[in-house]
């Protein structure tokens, strides 16, 4: 284990010196991702200047849900970025054969390539927006609670890196899988609103095919309505750990057909 | 060199030299088919998400009508804003970040021909295909539903035909605020950030998420003075008829204002920056 920390710190130093080199591409990234953020908050304020409830929910709610959200996927984002790029570009040019020559586990090799910055714009965004919940009393902050929080929040970045991972493990049989990881990858902007909006079919696929709803609505659900612990924290960590088993054999899976397409 | 090149004069200006761009495009498209159609599909369904959402908005209100639109309006408003904003919005940052980056945008500047019209051609393609595939069924599709499912239609040739013509419009001003953007390429190389802030900043002011109707007054007075809601909100609003007769003229009048500054400021911009990439190259 301690192998690995030092092997990360390694890739972690080599990538912080590439990104000096442009600072001014890390202010874009970071200022990108809090333009996207910004937008959804702005969304929301006007439209409640319309309606005092949307669907039962208050401002306040919707704030904590909405932010709550964007932590697991800023997590993910910051930690699994490179996944992206196996889906789009490392089977088609080769570039995967450079993590089988190396005796560390491929996948972990993909965590070590990047530390996505740019995130820090959904992380802030999201605390921010927990941080203003908790202050306006809109979340009580008990001690279970906490350790509940920090829970969800890590199954809930597990379920956006499996989900990932499973799209990107595709490339190794369609050597490009990016449109589709993007097209699985849009469902999460639907969880960032409580689910009950939208036609069952929908419900159910962001539940149960692409359960980005459990790394968002249903645990926000918990700490918002006290909803039964059961039906959203315990099911978030079954999901995570599914969602994981499944997506990590069809890596592994993927790995061992792989063929290199490079030249 | 490459500057001396440029000051030749050459005749640049002939449509069938730049058909062939239009087409080439065409043809890209259609030999990456599959990933093209995921790539619809998923902006489609982000269409049905706004559309839900709304959907909720309304449920929610007491009023059945909110910032000036009714129902059956919003539901017009959201899908005529995808199949306006899909067909003229051609993203050119990307492709000029590209051309910048991997050098072949000297590549261009040495052939007899302007960059700027050759970016033009292949827009042009690429709308005629994005209008096909899929706005104009999405349409069709809106159409039917209202008239079908709502019983309602209030379709008239006239209003069709200004729609048309205003999106046009709007896809050159489209076209040139991406070039101008897109010169950005030449001082940064990291794309895909200033794409999203760049999305995400005209998706509000374009009125693509939610009718400028929604802003408070003072953000709507300073609306009219910015060239975003010339890009999707008109055409919108005129399809939708809520745009009198007497603005009209106004507000097309507008839209070719903006096409007039935005030219300026393209050609402006365009002889700063090939005096940079000279620099770039050498």
């Amino acid at each position: 284990m301690r192998y690995y920390f030092k092997i990360y710190r390694l890739f972690f130093k080599q990538y912080l010196k590439s990104l000096m080199q442009s600072k001014l591409d890390f202010f874009i990234g970071l200022f990108g991702c809090l333009f996207v953020q910004a937008s959804g908050i702005l969304f929301l304020y006007l439209v409640f200047e319309q309606i005092p409830l949307l669907d039962g929910w208050s401002i306040k709610e919707l704030a904590f849900i909405y932010g709550f959200s964007q932590i697991p996927k800023g997590i993910d984002h910051l930690f699994a970025d490179y996944i992206w790029l196996l889906s789009s570009q490392m089977v088609t040019n080769g570039e995967f054969d450079r993590y089988l020559l190396r005796p560390i586990p491929p996948f972990f090799q993909l965590l070590c390539d990047r530390v996505q910055l740019d995130a820090v714009g959904e992380l802030l965004v999201g605390g921010l927006l927990v941080y203003i919940s908790v202050s306006n009393g809109t979340i009580r902050v008990t001690f279970i609670g906490s350790i509940l929080f920090v829970m969800a929040i890590l199954a809930g970045a597990v379920i956006y890196t499996s989900v990932k991972l499973f799209f990107a493990a595709l490339a190794f049989w369609m050597t490009n899988s990016f449109p589709v990881l993007q097209l699985g990858y849009e469902i999460s902007n639907f969880t960032k609103y409580p689910t009950s909006i939208y036609p069952k079919g929908i419900q159910f696929v962001s539940a149960f095919i692409v359960p980005f709803a459990f790394a968002s609505f249903y645990p926000a659900e918990y700490f918002v309505r006290n909803e039964s612990f059961i039906t959203t924290i315990i099911a978030e960590v079954c999901v995570a750990l599914i969602a994981w088993v499944i997506a990590f054999s069809v890596f592994k899976k993927g790995v061992s057909v792989y063929k290199s397409a490079g030249s | 060199m490459k500057k001396k090149k440029k000051k030749r004069k050459v005749k640049t200006n002939r449509l069938h030299v730049y058909t062939p761009f239009g087409k080439s495009v065409i043809k890209d498209s259609l030999a990456y088919k599959g990933s093209f159609y995921l790539f619809v599909i998923c902006k489609v369904l982000s269409v049905f998400i706004t559309y839900y959402l709304w959907r909720a908005i309304f449920s929610s209100s007491d009023n059945s009508e909110l910032g000036g639109f009714n129902q059956v309006e919003i539901l017009t408003y959201v899908f005529m804003s995808f199949v306006c904003s899909n067909m003229v919005y051609i993203s050119m940052t990307t492709k000029i970040g590209e051309n910048v980056v991997d050098g072949s945008i000297a590549i261009n500047l040495i052939k007899p021909i302007s960059y700027k019209s050759k970016l033009f051609a292949e827009s042009i393609g690429e709308m005629i295909y994005k209008f096909i595939v899929p706005s104009v069924f999405v349409w069709i599709g809106l159409e039917v539903y209202k008239y079908v499912i709502l019983d309602e239609f209030s379709l008239s040739g006239i209003r069709i035909a200004l729609f048309l013509l205003s999106s046009m419009l709007s896809f050159i001003i489209y076209f040139l605020f991406e070039f101008c953007f897109g010169m950005i390429a030449f001082y940064s190389t990291y794309v895909w950030g200033m794409e999203i802030i760049k999305n995400s900043v005209l998706s509000f002011l374009t009125g693509q998420i939610i009718p400028l109707t929604f802003f408070p007054d003072f953000a709507q007075k300073l609306f009219n003075y910015l060239p975003f809601s010339s890009m999707n909100y008109v055409p919108v609003m005129i399809y939708l008829g809520k745009i009198s007769s007497s603005e009209l003229i106004f507000s097309i009048e507008r839209q070719i204002l903006w096409i007039l500054i935005l030219e300026l400021i393209s050609i402006a911009l365009w002889r700063r920056v090939v005096k940079r990439i000279s620099i770039l190259g050498g």
